[in-house]
């Protein structure tokens, strides 16, 4: 029984660590940073109407 | 008689009316800046960040009034930046930069403190406009 166990979770350990690196590999480092760039800026452009709508209904607080 | 009757009940109607609509519209304008605030920050011990929170220049000395209302705002600041994080998709930094480029655009008088990108501060003169962060759009 408890051999039994031992060997499913060496399976269970085997089997995952056989997957992680194929996930892993999908983002590069380099990649990822200029990706961030790009999309920070363009969600602020998004926000802008929202940001104005903030600090006009929020005139307390700015 | 039958006229001056109209007006008789005209006459509360339209002051009804009148009443309910500017109650109406006060929440939009009851809210005035914090006065203690407006003073520290007109007084240099208070200041705009670009990351859209309220923050203490360097060697100022804000008293611990001051500071509880600027903790106040700050907490404040924070919690309407998630909300509207989270109805947008966005992250809470992305709301909170975006609303620090309105602040940096048009809400930093002449002669106040402001945090740059850098997490430098600086000094707004008459001269000089304020050093938008990178981040905003031109």
């Amino acid at each position: 029984m408890n051999v039994r166990a031992q060997m499913l979770t060496g399976l269970a350990a085997v089997t995952v660590a056989g997957c992680i690196p194929v996930q892993i590999q999908a983002p590069d480092r380099p990649i990822e940073i200029n990706l961030n760039v790009n999309i920070r800026q363009e969600v602020i452009v998004r926000l802008e109407h929202d940001a104005e709508d903030l600090l006009q209904q929020n005139q307390d607080l700015f | 008689m039958t006229r001056a009757r109209t007006i008789d009940l005209l006459t509360p109607m339209l002051i009804g009316a009148f009443l309910l609509a500017a109650a109406l519209a006060m929440p939009a304008h009851a809210q005035a800046a914090d006065a203690v605030v407006a003073q520290a920050r007109a007084a240099g011990q208070v200041g705009e960040q670009a990351d859209g929170y309220l923050g203490y220049p360097n060697g100022a000395q804000a008293s611990a009034d001051v500071r509880s209302h600027v903790d106040q705002i700050n907490i404040r600041r924070r919690a309407l930046y998630t909300s509207r994080a989270q109805q947008r998709n966005v992250s809470v930094n992305e709301m909170a930069a975006a609303v620090a480029c309105e602040i940096f655009q048009g809400r930093i008088a002449v002669g106040e403190r402001y945090r740059d990108e850098g997490g430098q501060w600086r000094q707004r003169t008459g001269s000089q406009q304020v050093s938008m962060p990178s981040f905003c759009p031109s």
